[in-house]
């Protein structure tokens, strides 16, 4: 039962992770390829706060959203002039060279390769405890996303998606757009972070290598694009999907490498026949 | 004169990486397709290689051949398979390296299923090594170097001067105006992948005999030849893809000798600065 809870928290963690991609991927059209690298960041930042410096767990969480939300965005800042394509590439780039970095310079839990042992109020101990907080948290970034993406700067965000040139001829500024979303997009990365590093109860940094981007891209290609409910929906569907793998009886060691095949797979599919996922609003047109 | 040591073995592996990067190079200024999968072929080249000389014992010059003649049918695939229908249904260049990371993601997680992820190294004992002086180096890293050289010579003669090599020049140049004077970009398409492929088995087949092939293999090199590509920029196609090589070969033998842990950030950080500063190459 507690592994039930942990799957549901594990879930909640992506479903942010996917609202956060997909905000700055759906609704503003900014090529994402490396989200992971912040949800590192975030992760880090309560690990170490929390085990080295003794910090309270539930003050680590906003110093890891400030955190995260500042890395993000200063590493946007020098990309802000790259096409598509090359803008996609770059940040792929960003999470490996995050991740290396992490694992040259950050320090670690002696006798380990990364980080345990946080200390933590009895309620995040404990599984269910944990997966309720982390539920209800994840239930305020739908919400919030929501709230968003329908304001006016929601749709200031999908003007600069479709149309920038129109955008600055209302004499709006495009790159504050940009940076404002993609700010706001690693805060929620830093949350999910600080999350995963209470959930997991122990991270290093293969947790967060470019492969798990790139199944960030697959959880909200098949959800959909510029959709909440796409985010929400492509996470639960194929998280859930990969512990069914698991529990149909296949050993880990096959199971691990079918499900990366199959995202694979998918990621291609989608691209070729439904480039909008399951409910999107937009589709691929790079 | 561990200097000179990590000069040889660098320019070695400038060699892996020009046969790579030519093709990766062609196929994206003549289409700007951002060819991720060219690691997949260039996986499945070698591990045929060593399935058809190590495990069947096949001579290694009829395993050679098959396996490069797979790998470049591989390569059309793709794009027959992939690209075009993708292009066709009005997908955009995100989709089309999205896709092609998609494929190579397959790729990787099948041979890791296959092989258990081990080491495939196709060639049985040990590469002699040659000492001259205080130098020591294993004579095929010398030898890796000379077919490459002959392999750009002949490739520098068919596009420049045969009538397939025009059509390339052209398509690099402007690909919706040779469509209109006449050119058949489908047909050239066709040569495109088919030779790049080829090129990218061949780099397979060397890499599965010198230092054997693990599910990354591919990814691992072709990021270190896409900054290659990137340094050398599409304007001088050749010149650049070889200029660009022999700089990578250097830095990640000489990073690889002084600071091991920091090459992949280092590859991956020129990857960011150049795309930002100098998307076009250090010439273009």
């Amino acid at each position: 039962m507690d592994y039930f809870y942990f799957i549901i928290t594990v879930i909640c963690i992506w479903v942010m992770m996917s609202l956060a991609a997909n905000l700055v991927l759906g609704y503003s059209g900014q090529f994402t390829c490396g989200h992971v690298g912040y949800l590192a960041i975030g992760a880090y930042t309560t690990g170490i706060l929390n085990i080295f410096t003794g910090m309270n767990f539930f003050l680590t969480l906003p110093l890891a959203v400030a955190i995260t939300a500042l890395t993000a965005f200063l590493t946007l800042i020098p990309l802000l002039r790259l096409g598509p394509l090359h803008f996609g590439i770059a940040t792929l780039g960003l999470n490996v060279v995050i991740v290396d970095l992490i694992h040259n310079l950050a320090p670690r839990v002696q006798g380990a390769e990364g980080l345990f042992g946080l200390t933590m109020p009895a309620v995040m101990m404990s599984g269910p405890g944990r997966c309720a907080i982390v539920v209800v948290l994840t239930a305020l970034c739908v919400w919030f996303s929501r709230i968003l993406v329908s304001s006016p700067f929601g749709r200031t965000l999908r003007a600069l998606r479709d149309r920038p040139e129109a955008l600055v001829s209302l004499g709006k500024d495009v790159d504050y757009y940009r940076i404002l979303v993609w700010t706001i997009s690693g805060a929620l990365a830093g949350l999910a972070g600080g999350l995963y590093t209470a959930t997991l109860s122990y991270i290093d940094p293969t947790v967060f290598v470019v492969l798990f981007s790139f199944n960030l891209l697959v959880y909200i290609g098949v959800g959909g694009l510029a959709s909440i409910l796409g985010s929400v929906l492509g996470a639960t569907l194929l998280i859930a999907f990969g512990e069914a793998l698991r529990f149909g009886g296949l050993p880990s060691d096959i199971s691990g490498p079918v499900q990366q095949a199959l995202f694979g797979l998918l990621l291609v599919v989608i691209m070729m026949f439904r480039r909008q996922g399951l409910v999107g609003q937009y589709e691929f047109r790079e | 004169m561990a200097l000179l040591q990590v000069l040889i073995s660098g320019l070695s592996l400038s060699g892996y990486y020009a046969v790579l990067a030519i093709g990766f190079g062609m196929i994206f200024a003549t289409l700007r397709i951002f060819h991720i999968a060219h690691a997949a072929v260039f996986g499945l080249a070698g591990y045929m290689f060593f399935l058809f000389h190590r495990m069947y014992q096949i001579d290694i010059w009829v395993s050679g051949a098959l396996a490069l003649v797979l790998a470049a049918v591989f390569g059309l695939l793709i794009d027959l398979g992939i690209y075009r229908p993708l292009l066709r249904r009005g997908g955009g260049t995100f989709s089309v390296f999205i896709a092609s990371l998609g494929l190579t993601l397959v790729f990787e997680s099948v041979a890791l299923m296959l092989t258990k992820g081990t080491l495939s190294v196709a060639r049985v004992g040990a590469l002699a090594p040659v000492t001259i002086g205080p130098v020591s180096f294993r004579w095929f890293d010398v030898e890796v170097v000379v077919p490459v050289a002959l392999l750009y010579a002949g490739l520098y003669i068919a596009v420049m001067r045969t009538r397939v090599g025009l059509e390339i020049r052209a398509l690099a140049d402007n690909a919706g105006l040779a469509g209109v004077v006449g050119i058949n970009t489908d047909r050239t398409r066709t040569a495109i992948f088919l030779g790049a492929s080829a090129l990218a088995g061949l780099a397979g087949i060397f890499t599965a005999y010198d230092s054997g092939m693990v599910p990354t293999s591919g990814m691992d090199l072709l990021f270190i030849t896409i900054v290659a590509v990137i340094f050398g920029g599409s304007r001088y196609l050749f010149m650049g893809a070889l200029g660009g090589s022999i700089i990578m070969g250097l830095v990640t033998a000489l990073a690889g000798f002084l600071f091991p842990q920091w090459v992949t950030i280092i590859v991956f950080s020129l990857l960011i600065v150049l795309l930002i500063v100098r998307p076009n190459g250090l010439f273009g």
